[in-house]
């Protein structure tokens, strides 16, 4: 059922969307640099964590749904009990992730001395609150996803992972922003 | 059950590969010398991570799908679908890295109005594709291979294992093929 130029053709289109909105995320990231740098160095630490988690959490949700529908045990539908249940499960999974991820890096900026003058408090619930609409996002892509993609006969192991992935480069900076205003 | 099975082995996974994104980050930072000398390598370099990421977490992806259809398990490694996997994450490492170049090499040229040596960043981009392409392919089978012995899921661990190991690996690339061109150039 795998054929190398099968996976090499389905892939290299959605490659280079990808690949062009990371150029711009990047770019987007070097114009803001500065701002983050000098105001709130703890979240230019925080920015490659929460991208990550949220890739990673809606990587693993896609290879369940991808390997769900290749053996049939999950259905294309909106109300499938096994797509509920690990869409929850990974969202729990990512808070969990976040909570605990947050209070490290709170701790190395504290050593480090780039605190400034955000609590840990105000610190956790900030990065607790981009991650949740962050997993919340990658969540429902990841369905449509996977669902869209294996309606259309195109593999969902293919599709899932880098468009997942990108969300959570392209959305986590967004939101981030969004939320502290740079 | 399935559910108990998912968290037990894809969130102490999670974390872990949340402190390495810490890390890969500083890694980043100890790079800023050779970026300076090469103007086109930094703008490549977040395009560079996400490609790799995204072909080996596809691949990873796959191979999770192929356990769960009976293609592919601990006794049976080494057959069609395996090779047809491993050599389309090459063919798209290749391709990938080569537009890469390019593109680095254009939008250096419109946006900073410099002109780098298109030869140098073409090699550098083609090089530490092909060399991370080559590594995290055999880490891909590697990782397929300890999860199958131990009789957890693939599609808990290949996800965000490779994401991790591929940033680091990648970067770990760039640089040495980026110091490798320089020494040929």
């Amino acid at each position: 059922m795998y054929q190398w130029k099968r996976i090499v053709i389905n892939g290299i289109p959605l490659l280079f969307v990808c690949l062009l909105i990371e150029v711009l995320v990047g770019q987007l990231l070097l114009l803001k640099e500065e701002a983050l740098l000098s105001q709130l160095p703890l979240f230019l630490i925080a920015i490659p964590v929460i991208n990550g988690v949220g890739g990673n959490m809606g990587s693993i949700l896609g290879a369940h749904l991808a390997s769900g529908l290749h053996v049939g045990s999950v259905k294309i539908s909106l109300k499938d009990q096994i797509m509920h249940e690990t869409v929850i499960t990974s969202i729990l999974m990512g808070i969990i992730t976040y909570a605990f991820l947050s209070i490290g890096i709170y701790l190395i900026g504290l050593f480090n001395g780039l605190t400034m003058n955000v609590t840990l408090f105000s610190f956790v619930t900030t990065f607790l609150s981009i991650g949740i609409l962050l997993i919340g996002l990658v969540s429902v892509v990841s369905v449509v996803t996977a669902f869209i993609s294996f309606k259309k006969g195109i593999d969902p192991d293919d599709v899932v992972a880098p468009v997942v992935t990108t969300i959570g480069d392209s959305f986590g900076i967004l939101i981030l922003f969004l939320f502290i205003g740079v | 059950m399935i559910l108990k099975q998912m968290v037990k082995q894809s969130l102490p996974l999670l974390i872990l590969c949340g402190i390495g994104g810490i890390f890969t980050g500083s890694i980043l930072g100890s790079m800023v010398d050779i970026f300076h000398r090469i103007p086109g390598l930094l703008v490549v370099i977040p395009g560079i991570i996400a490609l790799r990421g995204n072909i080996s977490t596809a691949f990873g992806s796959r191979l999770g799908s192929a356990y769960h259809l009976g293609l592919i398990n601990a006794d049976n490694m080494w057959n069609d679908a395996l090779k047809q996997n491993v050599l389309g994450s090459l063919v798209l490492s290749i391709v990938v890295s080569a537009a890469i170049g390019l593109i680095a090499y254009v939008t250096t040229f419109v946006f900073f109005q410099q002109q780098v040596n298109l030869f140098f960043l073409l090699g550098t981009v083609l090089l530490a594709g092909v060399a991370s392409g080559l590594l995290l392919t055999s880490f891909t089978i590697g990782i397929i291979y300890l999860v199958f012995k131990r009789g957890y899921d693939p599609d808990n661990i290949t996800g965000p294992a490779l994401a991790t190991i591929g940033d680091i690996t990648t970067m770990l690339c760039i640089f040495a093929s980026a110091l490798i061109m320089e020494v040929i150039v």
